[in-house]
């Protein structure tokens, strides 16, 4: 029996598994971030700290290194593997691409990973107990290994875009799947952000300390202006490098939404380009509800939408231009002896190739055609789209608003065909096609 | 489920070294996850049960905020260690983890959130109960509960991951597809052994707690014989209870007999002895650790049974070998690794057996560590942008 190696589909109404996916992701990549960044500036503090013996900044990096500890080092360390576990719920063959080229990345990465993990509680705990050398070297090596994490994750989550040249899909090397031309551009970018982001809590714990140290904050306050301005630079600076690295579906995605995204990123650089300078020259008026608060725009206003747009402009794939969203196989690989899936299910179909499709929904019948169009709706669509009515996440109510039966097939021909570059071209049979436009018909959109 | 459904569910790029060395790797990474679990549950437990004596008890006054840290460092090195049999896993046994996982998606994805929740919990618990003695006792029973809560849906997931035959009735009951990922499976005997093995992971952890403390002038000698004794108590009775629950489930596996299994069972006995004399508790960790690894084996087996019976044999799945990232990592775990992490815990062990501050710019072997830790990373770094550079330039001009 042909047999491709789909999985049980985990189906989350209204938003789509991978808005699952999103929100894990979103705040994984603001405790992440900040704690690279926070082992940047903690190794420049502590560096300043013993060169001038500055013993008042120790407090100040204690408390930085708490809030490092218990924030990044929490709920980062949980939403890293999060990310994961939610993708293999809701991607399980995409992951299992990423796993299948960059094992070995991986396991490298969790040895920094776990040296980290210990050195953190160390950096923290021991700051009371140790000589000031020892622990400034501890601060650089922490500093040194949470890049290294970076550098590692980075090829993997460049890759996951495409693997910027053909070279990979001969070889089957992972170095050559890891080192595209997207991933130092990428690298930088999130280092300039890491840099913005310890600047910004900086600023929150640096306001937080005015009752008892009035003469300190105000210093440290203006330093984390300076970083944070110098962080967002690198973003605005590395930002520009990184589009022009990205693949044509990229920009056909981008290219949809670019007025509003420029537009909005705009306003988020002014805005945190006034929020530095008055820390660097205003000191005083920098408090802790208004650190608080530009914190959450951070987050909501600049990697919520940021992470979204990224994941947009994979599609259609979800790793190295290769998979599918929807979990399909679109290329041979030939490195890897990997073969495209998409010739056997035009041929065959979904119904028949996919081992968990239940017996009694493998031929369409009159009775069973509506179940079978909802399976076949939910497999191929709701990777990315919401299906129902009231869907939240790019739905197709949107998209397939009055249209009927006919019109509905029509698109799905139409994105079979290749009309659509940021649509996977996913052909089956027409009977196939039918049950999945009657289906669609039937939630009257 | 027949096997070309199984081996269908492959990935499709093969694995990029031999079966054996991913299955070794996951034994040995998921023992390590495991003795901190049980440290983390059996600290954090008891030390609910010192909340209770710390107003009035002078050693549960002093040994009670211990707890509380060994639990809460334990839980951040739990979680890192747990990423590595993840890892290793889905490299050899895709198709169960990943059946598991879109089958249980719901509960994976509150899972993370559930154990986001009782680790910020134990955070407040650690607070609360600095700030008054005896205090934090709802917050920590609360906290505890929730992350056994995560323990159990741990659990469920490895279930169903080794039921391959039921996947498809669990996924479409009766012929109606059941897309929610609510899917929660339960095997009692086993949870409990498993969650049994913190008892003496705790007491064991005692007797070390006094050994290591027993050259500290500032603990007296009552307080350091208090907490070997209870450890000694509290080992034995562990140990005894982990006995029985083992032999439970292995007899409604038909297991009892096997040579992992009788090997596990000779090490709880010589763990007992040990335990009972208290000798040297270093080296009856160690022993704990081999006991741990082979209990990880055990888990192994039984998967590979179940698999090979069904043809599915992970010594077949195809291999494409990827040498220079195997390089980067054995080099990485090995070298940075092995000289990090030592330099570290010399490093934890020299402060805890110093009264006020540790000199480590006067220590040799501190000092020689910490520079090679760092030369290390320095050419770590150099030699990764090399090789990308390399990779770069040479597959784009």
């Amino acid at each position: 029996m042909d047999l491709i190696g789909q999985f049980p589909l985990f189906y989350f109404p209204e938003y789509g598994s991978a808005w699952m996916m999103g929100v894990t992701g979103t705040i994984h990549i603001l405790a992440s971030h900040t704690s690279v960044g926070a082992a940047m500036l903690f190794a420049f503090l502590a560096y300043k700290a013993y060169k001038e013996d500055r013993v008042d900044l120790y407090p100040y990096m204690k408390r930085y290194g708490m809030f490092l500890l218990i924030f990044s080092y929490v709920i980062g360390s949980i939403t890293g593997p999060g990310i994961w576990f939610t993708a293999t719920a809701a991607s399980p063959r995409g992951i299992g691409a990423l796993i299948h080229n960059f094992v070995w990345v991986w396991a490298t990465e969790w040895v920094f990973f776990f040296y980290e993990v210990i050195g953190v509680f160390a950096l923290v705990y021991f700051m009371d107990k140790i000589d000031k050398k020892t622990h400034l070297k501890l601060t650089f090596s922490f500093a040194i290994a949470s890049v290294g994490t970076l550098a590692l994750i980075i090829g993997i989550i460049s890759f996951m875009m495409w693997p910027g040249t053909d070279v990979y899909y001969a070889t089957g090397s992972a170095s050559d799947a890891f080192f595209g031309t997207n991933t130092f551009p990428h690298m930088f970018l999130r280092i300039g952000f890491m840099i913005m982001l310890s600047g910004v809590i900086g600023l929150f714990i640096a306001s937080a300390m005015k009752k008892e140290n009035l003469d300190l904050s105000r210093e440290l306050t203006k330093k984390m202006g300076y970083i944070s301005m110098l962080g967002g630079f690198l973003v605005v600076f590395f930002f520009m490098w990184y589009m022009g690295t990205l693949p044509e579906n990229a920009h056909a995605v981008f290219n949809v939404t670019k007025d509003s995204v420029i537009q909005s990123r705009i306003i988020l650089t002014i805005v945190f380009s006034l929020y530095f300078l008055l820390a660097i020259f205003k000191p005083q008026f920098i408090s802790k509800p208004l650190a608080g608060i530009m914190i959450l725009v951070i987050l909501i206003g600049g990697i919520w939408p940021g992470e979204k747009l990224r994941e947009s402009m994979r599609k259609p794939y979800v790793a190295g231009q290769y998979m599918y969203s929807n979990q399909i196989v679109s290329r041979d690989v030939d490195g890897k002896g990997i073969k495209s899936e998409l010739p056997i299910l035009a041929e065959k179909g979904m119904l028949k190739v996919n081992p968990f499709i239940p017996e009694n929904l493998r031929v369409i019948t009159p009775e069973n055609k509506l179940k079978v169009g909802k399976i076949l709706t939910r497999i191929a669509c709701s990777n990315c789209h919401s299906l129902e009515k009231t869907g939240k996440y790019r739905p197709l109510q949107a998209r397939m608003q009055g249209m009927d039966k006919d019109g509905i097939k029509g698109i799905l021909y139409a994105i079979g065909a290749g009309a659509f570059p940021y649509m996977p071209t996913l052909q089956l049979p027409d009977e196939e096609y039918d049950a999945i436009a009657e289906y669609l018909e039937s939630l009257n959109y | 489920m027949d096997a070309s459904t199984l081996l269908a569910l492959r990935d499709p790029a093969g694995i990029p070294f031999y079966p054996v060395v991913f299955q070794a790797l996951y034994i040995l990474t998921w023992a390590l996850h495991a003795a901190f679990v049980f440290l983390s549950l059996g600290a954090m437990g008891l030390s609910i049960y010192g909340t209770f004596k710390q107003k009035t008890d002078e050693n549960w006054k002093i040994l009670t905020p211990h707890l509380i840290q060994t639990g809460k460092i334990s839980v951040s090195i739990l979680i890192v260690l747990g990423v590595a049999p993840l890892l290793f896993t889905q490299v050899i046994y895709d198709p169960n983890w990943y059946v598991a996982n879109t089958l249980s998606g719901m509960w994976i994805f509150s899972f993370i959130y559930i154990l986001i929740l009782g680790y910020i919990m134990y955070y407040w618990y650690y607070f609360a109960n600095k700030k008054t003695v005896g205090g934090g006792k709802l917050i920590g029973i609360i906290s505890f509960s929730v992350l056994i809560v995560c323990g159990v849906l741990m659990h469920s997931f490895a279930v169903t991951s080794i039921m391959p035959n039921d996947w498809m009735n669990m996924y479409a009951p009766n012929g109606v597809i059941d897309n929610s990922g609510w899917t929660f499976n339960i095997k009692t005997v086993r949870l409990i052994f498993l969650l049994s093995l913190s008892i003496p992971i705790v007491g064991i952890f005692l007797q070390n707690y006094s050994r290591f403390l027993s050259t500290r002038e500032d603990f007296n000698k009552d307080f350091i014989e208090y907490t070997a004794k209870i450890g000694t108590r509290i080992a034995i009775f562990g140990l005894l209870l982990s006995a029985v629950m083992f032999v439970a489930w292995m007899v409604q596996l038909g297991y009892l007999i096997h040579p992992v299994s009788i090997s596990i069972i000779v090490g709880v006995l010589i763990l007992l002895y040990m335990v009972y004399q208290n000798n040297n508790s270093y080296i009856t960790t160690v022993v704990l650790l081999l006991v741990a690894l082979l209990i990880s084996t055990l888990r192994e087996v039984i998967r590979y049974d179940i698999m090979s019976k069904l043809g599915y044999n992970v010594y077949d799945y195809p291999v494409n070998m990827e040498i220079p990232s195997l390089v980067m990592f054995l080099l990485t775990f090995l070298i940075l690794g092995g000289f990090g992490v030592a330099w570290l815990l010399t490093m934890a062990w020299k402060v805890g057996k110093t009264q006020g501050i540790f000199d480590g710019s006067k220590d040799v072997a501190v000092t020689k560590l910490g520079n090679y830790t760092l030369g290390i990373m320095v050419i770590w770094m150099v030699v990764y942008f090399a090789w990308g550079m390399t990779i770069l330039f040479n597959n784009i001009l």
